[in-house]
């Protein structure tokens, strides 16, 4: 196998696929890449056993075949090289040897026929959504997802494919961020799926925010996401994910609009003296107006004062600053309405101008 | 204190005065947990085993520890000392640090203030103990060794660097065997040689504790006094068993005693934990590991379910020798609420039922149905005791 190939054309598809190479492995072969020429084409692919992900770039002067190379210090040569460089890569053996200028590298290889790769030929569906619409469902869904929960079916997002709406979901049980993104096609089965945490940040870090298409394909235990430049398969999460439609809450009769930017930026001073560890703020609303306060161990305090749409009874309850300030960040509208019922009833934040989605706190007592 | 819980049966049990004494855990310990000043003449030191003991002193007397009476006049003395000053930190069942900076008018000279602290002990617990007085806490838990019993001793600020000198530096409170070892490679063996060494080569290595100790030994330990009981990192309870106990029901109780002790102790701070250390000694070493239950709890009943699980699933049948159940980083109860765990209000209320009356009629008088054949070893007093706080436990 040989192959030509600019450090430019390189380095980007690199990068992608080492980015789900974990750093310490029990297989030597999971810290390596798959390098596959075919019809002048350069496949590069790399695994953790639960994701695989593919890049494609184009090679000069090339002989199909395939072998693996040590990830990291494959990518770390062609950053070091400059900019203008062109590698050529040729192996014979089990060593692979990188010329570019006056550099010479030669890299040990282990066969591409022990590179794991994960089944994916079972029945499945397809569906082709804009990238940007991806993205942004799970940039207002994803930070909510647990993390290293014993709950281990909320470590990841909850996907629901119903007909003409795609739904996120993700709770770590203190707080749950929900997004409805319409979809203009029928789809021939309700689907709902859960994608594992690790593949929920790296597909997100892939996506680009432009009108490209993705095309998505499910299967029983996986989901394929394709783009223009990469394929990115993931194994599921096996397991029922709470009835989250329960805990939406429904007869909240205190109803406060505010300005977002304006209570966020409020929290976001008041959470400085909030308890490092615990996050907790107090809120009251009365009349027209909000406080927040926040104090610490040191007993040293904040307080902030906020004009808001309200006219029910008072109210105090307490949340961890986070949990809001993450909700507030994610919400896309200028003014959001914060909906409550008492003290010890989670709240239910929604923009205004924007109901696609809706976030829920649980309160902390205070 | 001067051999503290030896101090205070010679107090309560006059035929014991002026005679070699050792306290152990109940009469079936075998390790001694403190001994008084005739025994320690003979060369007996805490931790020694009683048999080997006898060898060296063989008519010392063994006495069973009374725990709680220890924690009592601890708490008394601890709460006289607060005449002095309140700027008190409680640094063990018995030893503290008084801060006198700002009562020095009130108080006098060093030496009519230290007088002052031992008369205001013995008239609190009718026993002796040990002063030492200086510009510093380490100097001055330094200066309360160096005369005992019944000593008091004054090493000015201005004289503290010059009385460490010749003092090895692991003599002094804080630095064992890790530190002492690290120091010795840099050449630094007696407080003395310490400001050869540059402060940054002790602060790479150790941090902000290393810096301390270069300031420490040469008489300017910069800690404050800690007033408050810092929050626990973690609180844990343990036991010792027949040797190679291989029957599951007897590990059941033991196991159902240290997680109702465990979950007694964190309602009982209104704390609760998530995760936990489950451990069963064997001749090998320890089985067992951290487990999580699915929200922060201080029932016991998910505690011991963990436990189950650790017999059901790593235990192979080994003989065991010690049982260890620890919570790791306890939170404050209940702040946080969870969407889809509801709190099991029957459990709590029980709880909060068996914590009262325990609270009234003493540890266990309600308590479920296993422990009934537990084990009827003694609680033990731990070195770090405080008369509040999360320390107060038996």
């Amino acid at each position: 196998m040989k192959f030509t190939i600019t450090r430019d054309a390189l380095i980007r598809p690199l990068q992608t696929v080492s980015g789900i190479v974990e750093r310490r492995q029990t297989l030597p072969i999971l810290s390596n890449i798959l390098l596959r020429i075919s019809g002048g084409t350069l496949t590069l692919t790399s695994t953790d056993l639960e994701i695989e992900m593919l890049a494609h770039a184009t090679a000069d002067k090339a002989t199909d075949g395939d072998t693996t190379l040590p990830a990291r210090k494959f990518l770390d040569i062609c950053r070091a090289l400059p900019e203008d460089a062109v590698l050529d890569v040729s192996v014979s053996g089990e060593r692979a040897t990188i010329r570019a200028g006056k550099s010479r590298f030669v890299l040990s290889t282990l066969p591409a026929a022990e590179f794991p790769g994960i089944e994916v030929n079972q029945k499945l569906s397809q569906l082709k959504l804009p990238q940007r619409g991806l993205r942004n469902a799970i940039a207002r869904t994803h930070f909510a997802m647990a993390q290293q929960d014993v709950r281990y079916y909320l470590n990841g997002l909850l996907m629901e494919l119903e007909n003409r709406i795609i739904r996120m979901v993700a709770t770590d049980g203190h707080r749950l961020a929900l997004c409805e993104t319409p979809y203009p096609n029928e789809i021939d089965k309700n689907q709902s799926l859960i994608i594992p945490r690790k593949a929920v940040l790296e597909l997100y870090r892939l996506l680009a925010d432009d009108d490209g298409e993705v095309e998505i394909r499910v299967g029983g235990n996986f989901i394929q996401v394709k783009t223009a430049e990469i394929s990115f398969t993931t194994k599921l999460i096996d397991g029922r994910f709470p009835d989250y439609q329960n805990v939406i809450p429904k007869g909240g009769n205190k109803s406060v609009i505010c300005d977002r930017e304006a209570l966020r930026q409020a929290l976001s001073r008041v959470s400085i003296l909030s308890n490092e560890k615990y996050r907790g703020v107090r809120m009251q609303f009365a009349s027209g107006l909000m406080h927040i306060l926040a104090h610490n161990p040191e007993q040293e305090e904040a307080e902030e004062e906020l004009a808001i749409e309200y006219s029910g009874d008072d109210l105090e309850i307490g949340f961890n600053v986070t949990y809001l300030l993450d909700a507030l960040s994610a919400a896309d509208s200028e003014r959001i309405s914060i909906t409550l019922t008492d003290a010890n009833s989670s709240c239910l934040i929604q923009g205004v101008d924007d109901k696609t989605c809706r976030y829920i706190v649980m309160p902390m007592r205070l | 204190m001067n051999a503290f819980f030896a101090s205070i049966e010679q107090r309560d049990f006059p035929r014991l005065r002026g005679k070699p004494v050792a306290v152990t855990n109940g009469l079936t310990g075998t390790c001694i947990i403190t001994s008084s000043y005739e025994a320690r003449a003979f060369g007996i030191k805490t931790g020694m085993r009683i048999r080997e003991a006898l060898q060296k002193c063989p008519k010392l007397i063994q006495r069973p520890a009374r725990p709680e009476v220890y924690a009592r006049i601890s708490t008394g003395i601890m709460k006289a000392l607060e005449a002095i000053t309140p700027d008190l930190e409680i640094f063990s069942c018995d030893e503290a640090f008084l801060d006198v900076t700002r009562c020095q008018k009130l108080h006098g000279t060093p030496v009519r203030r230290g007088k002052m602290v031992k008369q205001i002990v013995f008239r609190a617990s009718g026993i002796l103990c040990s002063v030492g007085i200086a510009g510093d806490k380490t100097t001055a838990k330094f200066a309360a060794k160096l005369q005992k019993p019944n000593g008091l001793i004054v090493i000015p600020p201005w004289e503290a660097a010059d009385r460490l000198k010749d003092v090895p530096v692991t003599q002094l409170c804080g630095i064992a065997n890790g530190i002492g070892n690290f120091l010795a490679q840099h050449g630094v063996h007696v407080c003395g040689d310490m400001h050869k060494l540059p402060i940054s080569i002790l602060g790479q290595r150790f941090g902000n504790l290393g810096r301390r100790i270069w300031l420490m030994c040469q008489g300017a330990d910069p800690d404050k006094i800690h007033t408050d009981v810092p929050a626990p990192k973690s609180m844990g309870h343990g036991k010792v068993l027949p040797p190679n106990t291989q029957d599951r029901q007897t590990l059941v109780t033991y196991l159902t005693h240290m997680s109702e002790k465990v979950g007694q102790r964190l309602r009982k701070n209104k704390m609760e934990g998530q995760e936990f250390l489950i451990g069963l000694r064997t001749l090998n070493g320890w089985i067992g590991d951290r487990f999580r239950t699915k929200v922060p709890t201080s029932d016991s009943r998910p505690i011991l379910q963990l436990s189950q699980f650790v017999l059901t699933n790593l235990w192979k049948g080994e003989g065991i020798f010690q049982v260890q159940i620890t919570v790791l980083d306890p939170k404050p109860r209940r702040q946080q609420m969870d969407m889809f765990e509801a709190q099991d209000e029957v459990r709590t209320q029980l709880n909060e039922v068996m914590d009262r009356v325990n609270e009234k009629y003493g540890e266990f008088t309600l308590a479920p149905g296993y422990l009934i054949n537990r084990s009827e070893m003694p609680n033990v007093i731990a070195p770090a005791w405080k008369p509040f706080g999360h320390r107060q436990t038996i």
